[in-house]
This record gives structure tokens, C-alpha cells and sequence, in this order.
């Protein structure tokens, strides 16, 4: 494979990249910053929707974004996955890749989605550990992905927002910080969003993204399925007021809307993010 | 991590995943006791939040996988089927992509799919679509390192189908219910399901996905090409037949056609 893309470098506001968009993109190059890409949709060797992610990325830089690294979890790496993520990575020269802080696999058996950790200085320990690994296979930093949550554990020793910091610092990786999550987790759980945003330390934070959540009886319901909502874009100035002009994703992953929606979010988080880059050059 | 410690970690992640697949309740109830409530959810809120999410998700992947068995069966249906089926048979891949491969047996086996006896061949030909659309890609044939090879050599060849590609076979005609729900399709969308049943080479072609169906004569030679074996033995096997095929012409249309992607000795 030859490849001749651009630079991997991401700036400003960036889509989600999904199959429905395919041919938009190819076809109008809509003037997207950069995408993400669901890098667990294109572990297969070859394929159409590979072909379609190459062509996209000779126009754009991307960056991956996975859940199945299952960095929580108490069982070993899957070397398999990381064997196949290294090689979609060497060969799309992603800006990031990224994962979460979560589990989503146990003995063998995957859960299709994230799970929630217990807090402690023992599951920091496990945790940081398996991200050292997972660098050293990759050779390069990876992003940590703050999670929204349903439950919490009576085990925790430490909030979040503790535990990621002792997380980043052991494992000197970098963060990707979910604005949408830490207001999802901070409604159900009862805490101050901003306890959580001022604890993170600032020059590890390398991509933010934004999310619309679904309002239930009693709690919020992190679906990104839904434009971003007041309370978070509020939140959202002041993270780049705390972390700067950190390039931001607008990540709607289901009831997906036409591309015009879509870009109207990514338009509303560039206007803010160039606002606050200009008031950093004029400081 | 000290051994006890992961150990305990392992056991409340294994508690976690018995309590979103546990129809009983006994595991929820257990994993509620390692749960904080929160002021507006309780251990038990919580867990239903995350098993919604997993078990969701593992029906939506079926239904993305299957869409024609979905819209031959209903909703409704289909969403039955599918729980009752994701707690049968978990998930051991990282990759969604991977999952339900044993949902066509699953329906074989299923009592009340029992009425629809072309359901399960029709899952198998989606299971197949969706790997080929997403497998390996195939390289064109290299006619010319193939006409250097001397012809009294060719009996040694074995000649190989497109990599993304499968022979299936049905004694319904699911080619014709495939047909008829298309989104584009307009003409009779009746379907006998009496009416004979199909071979068909599912395969793709570059970025395009091809039903082909091969005549008996073709079919006979496809099977005999992908046991691969060398093509000497594959012309004596059909000698003895009492059907007598023009092997030459065939692979040459084979060959034509996209059906012969590559050759080895």
C-alpha cells in the first residue's frame, strides 16, 4: 500500500465519518476539518468500506477511535485487535487513536459496549499499566477517553476525575476529554461538572468531544443522538477557556441527520474554538 | 496489579456480565451490592441502563447484518428473536462485525420460526453477503503469467475462486425473495416458494457485489474448483461423470467472467 495523504495534523471541528456520508464526501468534499473514524468498522483486511475510507482520507485527516482496546479490564490485551489496529493506523496515519476508560470484555466475552470501573488505586495500577503496553505496541500515545456513568461502585476510593489524573500521570498518555460525559455523569451522579474540568490537567487534553444526550425521568442518557444541549456547550467554552483551542468532535452516532445538521454543530464549536484562540493571541 | 486485587476485579467484571445477561434477576441483585445509589438512580436503574445499551446494541448489529430476514419476519418478530438469541450466544469478538455467524442455525433450531423454512437459508445468504462486502479483496487474475505456463503443465494448476466469494444452495428460491425486496424492485413480487430451488456464486467484484447463478454444468465445476484441487484430476473426476462437460470452455468463461481470480501449483 502507497499512500500519499495529508497531513495528519487535526485543527478546529471535526465529524464523525459514517457510512451514510460515504458518497456526500466523496463526491461535494464538504469542507469537514477532519474526520473520526470508527476504527473497530475497519479492522478487516481489505473491504469496500476500506476503499472508502482511503479515498476519503487522501482529503482529510482523520483520527481513530475504538472501544475495543477494553482498557479496564481484568483480562489480558487482546493482541489480535491491537495487531490489526496498528496496521489500519500505519497505513491511515491517524492524528489520534483513541479509547476509553472502560471495560467492555471479561473471560473472553465482549459486551458491545463500554462498562464501568471501580475507582481505586489497585484498578488505576491495572489501568495504566495495560495503556503503557498498548503505547508500546503502537509506539505512540494514545487518548483517554473520559466515560458518561450509570452506576458507581462502593469500592471507589476517588472520584473521576482523581483517578484519570493518576491514570495520565502513571501512564503519560494523553486525554480525550468528553465535554457531553462529564455533564452526563456529573447530573446522574450528583457533582459539580466543573470539579471535574478543573482537575484535568490542561496540557493533556488533545481532543474534546461534544455530544447531544437524551433527557429521561431521572436521569441523562448519553445516546449521541441528539444536538448538543445548552448546559454543555456552556460547559464547552469553559473547557477551551481551561484547555485553549483543542480541536473538537461533534459525535452523533445515532439517528444520524443530514450532513447540513451536522455541519452546523462542527460551524458553532469553530466559531468558538477561533474565538478563544484569538483571545489567547491578543493575552 | 497484586494478584488478589485482579482477581477481585475479574469477579466483579464477571458479576457485571452474568447481571446484564441474567433473565433471573438472582445476578443483579447480587451486583446491586457493590453499587452506590446515586439521588436519582438506584443500583438497579443503573444496571437496567447498561443492559438496555448491550443488549440493544447486539440486536441492532443482527438487524444491520440480517436487514432481510428483519423485513421478512416484522419487527416485532425479529426483535424476539434476536434477545432471545443474544443471550444464547455471546459476543467473543471486539469486532460487531464478527458477530452472529450462528444465527442462521439459531433459526433452523428456532420453534417459532418453524413456519418460515426459507428463513434460515436466507440468513445464511445475508451472513455471507455481509463478510464478502466487508472480506478480503480479490486480485485480478495475471492472464499473462498464466498463458507462460507450458500446456503440459496445466494439469498441475489449481485454479482458485475470487477469495470474496461463496457457492450456496437452497431449496427455495431465496434469490427471488433476495429480488423482490429490493428497495428499487418494481414487477410481480410474488414469490412460489414450491418453485425450484437455486445455486447461486455469491462474490465481489471490486466495489460491486455479484448473485451470479451458475447452470448445473458450472456449479459442478465451481465445487470442483474449490475443493482445490490440481486441474488434472479435477478433468479426470469429470470424465468418469456421466454428464459430459466441456472443461476448457468452461474455465475459459470462468476465467472471462471474474469466477477464476488466481492460480497456484
Amino acid at each position: 500500500m502507497t499512500t500519499h495523504f495529508p497531513p495528519s495534523q487535526i485543527t478546529g471541528a471535526g465529524l464523525g465519518l459514517r457510512s451514510e456520508h460515504y458518497q456526500d464526501i466523496l463526491i461535494h468534499h464538504p469542507p469537514v476539518q477532519w474526520f473520526e473514524v470508527l476504527s473497530d468498522n475497519y479492522l478487516a483486511a481489505a473491504g469496500q468500506p476500506l476503499h472508502y475510507l482511503e479515498r476519503i482520507r487522501n482529503n482529510y485527516p482523520i483520527t481513530l477511535h475504538g472501544v475495543g482496546m477494553s482498557l479496564g479490564s481484568a483480562d489480558p490485551l487482546n493482541l489480535e485487535y491491537l495487531t490489526r489496529l496498528k496496521r489500519l493506523a500505519n497505513w491511515m496515519e491517524p492524528a489520534y487513536i483513541s479509547d476509553h476508560l472502560a471495560w467492555i470484555s471479561i473471560n473472553g466475552c465482549y459486551l458491545s459496549d463500554l462498562a464501568p470501573l471501580p475507582y481505586t488505586e489497585a484498578v488505576m495500577e491495572q489501568v495504566a499499566q495495560r495503556i503503557i503496553q498498548v503505547q508500546d505496541f503502537l509506539e505512540q500515545r494514545i487518548l483517554l477517553e473520559n466515560p458518561s456513568t450509570y452506576v458507581a461502585f462502593k469500592s471507589s476510593t476517588m472520584p473521576e476525575w482523581a483517578f484519570i489524573q493518576g491514570v495520565v500521570d502513571k501512564a503519560d498518555c494523553d486525554l480525550l476529554l468528553d465535554v457531553n460525559n462529564i455533564y452526563v455523569s456529573a447530573t446522574n451522579h450528583g457533582f459539580d461538572p466543573l470539579n471535574y474540568l478543573n482537575a484535568i490537567p490542561t496540557e493533556r487534553v488533545k481532543e474534546i468531544h461534544l455530544a447531544g444526550y437524551e433527557e429521561e425521568e431521572n436521569y441523562l442518557f448519553d445516546t449521541h443522538g441528539y444536538q448538543v444541549h445548552p448546559p454543555v456547550w456552556d460547559l464547552y467554552q469553559k473547557a477551551l477557556e481551561r484547555f485553549g483551542a483543542v480541536p473538537t468532535l461533534i459525535e452523533w452516532d445515532t439517528d444520524i441527520p443530514s450532513f447540513e445538521v451536522l455541519m452546523a454543530e462542527a460551524d458553532k464549536a469553530d466559531a468558538l474554538i477561533k474565538k478563544i484562540a484569538n483571545n489567547r493571541s491578543k493575552a | 496489579m497484586l494478584t488478589g486485587d485482579l482477581m477481585e476485579l475479574a469477579a466483579l467484571q464477571q458479576l457485571f456480565y452474568d447481571a446484564i445477561f441474567d433473565k433471573s434477576g438472582t445476578r443483579s441483585e447480587a451486583l446491586c451490592q457493590h453499587i452506590t445509589t446515586a439521588p436519582n438512580l438506584t443500583a438497579a436503574d443503573g444496571i437496567a441502563i447498561y443492559r438496555g445499551s448491550i443488549l440493544g446494541k447486539l440486536s441492532s448489529t443482527l438487524q444491520a447484518i440480517y436487514p432481510f430476514c428483519h423485513r421478512l419476519v416484522g419487527d416485532t418478530f425479529f426483535r424476539m428473536t434476536a434477545s432471545t438469541y443474544v443471550h444464547l450466544s455471546p459476543s467473543t469478538s471486539p469486532d460487531l462485525g464478527d458477530y452472529g455467524e450462528d444465527f442462521p442455525e439459531f433459526l433452523a433450531m428456532f420453534e417459532p420460526a418453524a413456519s418460515l423454512p426459507y428463513l434460515p437459508d436466507m440468513a445464511r445468504f445475508e451472513w455471507h453477503w455481509h463478510r464478502i462486502f466487508n472480506g478480503e479483496d480479490t486480485s485480478l487474475l495475471d492472464f499473462q503469467a498464466l498463458a507462460n505456463i507450458p500446456h503440459e503443465k496445466w494439469g498441475e494448476l489449481i485454479f482458485k475462486l475470487p477469495k470474496a466469494s461463496v457457492l450456496l444452495e437452497s431449496v427455495y428460491p431465496i434469490h427471488r425473495i433476495w429480488q423482490v425486496n429490493q428497495p428499487d424492485y418494481e414487477g410481480d413480487d410474488s414469490v412460489n416458494l414450491d418453485e425450484s430451488g437455486v445455486k447461486i456464486l455469491l462474490w465481489r467484484q471490486n466495489d460491486e457485489m455479484r448473485l451470479d447463478l451458475p447452470t448445473d454444468s458450472e456449479w459442478q465445476l465451481l465445487k470442483a474448483f474449490q475443493s482445490q484441487q490440481p486441474f488434472g484430476l479435477i478433468c479426470e473426476a469429470l470424465a468418469n461423470n456421466e454428464a459430459t462437460l466441456d472443461v476448457s470452455a468452461l474455465l475459459t468463461q470462468f476465467v472471462q467472467r471474474g469466477w477464476i481470480a488466481d492460480f497456484s501449483f
